[in-house]
């Protein structure tokens, strides 16, 4: 039998455990919320965005930018590989850091691959890693980001990726996150950031409307590109974010519940002993007075 | 015209409006009711809106795009 105070102690902890774990799941409930009405909002702007790039650019035939050129050789690859700040969130820094291994090993391997990390999490497992982009141009406290997830501040690490790829430093950059489809699934995306793919898909749909171009559709669709672009990066965050906040809060549940089974069994546990403690007691007593009789 | 002004953050303007004045990546452009389908840069500025009750209001972007489409404006700004 166990010992009573030994299991008594127990209780105590599980019980704390659970109570930790249920305000973790309360806080990323209401932290949930937030994200999603931010990517909700977002998502009509996006969807807005590329509609009027497919419209202007379906008269150009493809879009010509120095972001859809497909370079001759790809040789320079550059992940961005967006994960959480903090972990108990179940597997969720956990799959980015292993499609990012999965990415190096596999898709770009014999390639020279650079990763750059947005979140603490994926930054503390590739720092000491021969890939991990060391680069100034750059920003390197993308951590920081998370603090204050705005597009204004977004828009300084876009625009110095877009530069990166400008100048041919990579010939391919690809975004790896997670995507927020609801509270508890979040689906682990490799998305191409950069060149600009392309999609043939969208010609079909061409409206027949006749458009004024204000001042021409060579001009819009190179102001454009790097809006959406940037509109891009900052989706995969919000995703992210929002995915990061409905996973731990799925972690959180699951804890939650875990530890009351474990309360449970501990309980009863604790009421055997005491049972058998008494019990033991009074046949004692019992054996006791019988000596004493005898 | 029904004009909206979104950033991606939150959306700015959503309603009627009697006219509204862009910052054109040529000069200013003057959008009234009933303006041909039209898709242009925006470069940074203000944009002015007049609502159909006379009021007036200024919002800064920071370069967009706006879209007119069978009397609907769209302002994506950023």
């Amino acid at each position: 039998m166990p010992n009573l105070k030994e299991v008594r102690l127990r209780i105590t902890s599980v019980n704390s455990t659970s109570q930790i774990t249920s305000a973790m799941k309360m806080v990323s409930a209401a932290k949930l919320k937030r994200a999603q009405d931010a990517i909700t909002t977002m998502r009509p702007y996006a969807n807005k965005l590329k509609e009027i790039l497919e419209n202007v650019s379906s008269g150009l035939g493809s879009a010509e930018s120095v972001f859809s050129q497909k370079p001759k050789q790809e040789k320079n690859i550059l992940i961005v590989a967006i994960s959480s700040n903090r972990g108990l969130a179940g597997a969720f820094n956990a799959n980015i850091i292993k499609r990012t291994n999965q990415l190096i090993k596999g898709d770009f391997s014999g390639k020279n691959v650079s990763v750059v990390c947005i979140g603490k999490k994926v930054a503390d497992a590739f720092r000491r890693s021969p890939v991990f982009y060391s680069g100034t141009d750059i920003p390197s406290d993308l951590n920081k980001l998370f603090d204050a997830l705005t597009f204004d501040n977004v828009r300084p690490v876009a625009e110095s990726i877009m530069n990166a790829f400008k100048q041919g430093k990579f010939d391919k950059i690809v975004l790896v996150y997670n995507q927020f489809k609801n509270a508890a699934v979040q689906v682990t995306l490799t998305e191409q950031f950069l060149p600009v793919s392309a999609e043939g898909s969208s010609t079909t749909t061409k409206t027949s409307v006749d458009y004024i171009f204000s001042p021409d559709v060579e001009f819009i669709v190179s102001d454009l590109i790097p809006r959406s672009l940037k509109t891009q990066l900052f989706k995969a965050l919000l995703d992210s974010n929002a995915a990061e906040h409905g996973a731990r809060m799925t972690a959180m549940h699951k804890a939650t519940d875990n530890a009351k089974e474990m309360l449970r069994e501990l309980r009863l546990t604790y009421n055997k002993a005491r049972q058998a403690a008494i019990t033991k007691e009074i046949l004692e007593i019992v054996a006791g007075a019988e000596a004493l009789n005898g | 015209m029904k004009l909206e002004i979104i950033k991606p953050e939150k959306k700015l303007f959503e309603g009627e409006a009697k006219s509204v004045v862009v910052p054109d990546a040529m000069g200013q452009l003057g959008i009234l009711n009933r303006h041909a389908p039209l898709i242009a840069a925006l470069k940074k500025g203000t944009i002015k809106v007049t609502e159909t009750n006379g009021k007036v209001q200024l919002f800064d972007i920071n370069g967009g795009v706006v879209e007119v489409l069978k009397n609907k404006v769209i302002i994506l700004a950023e």
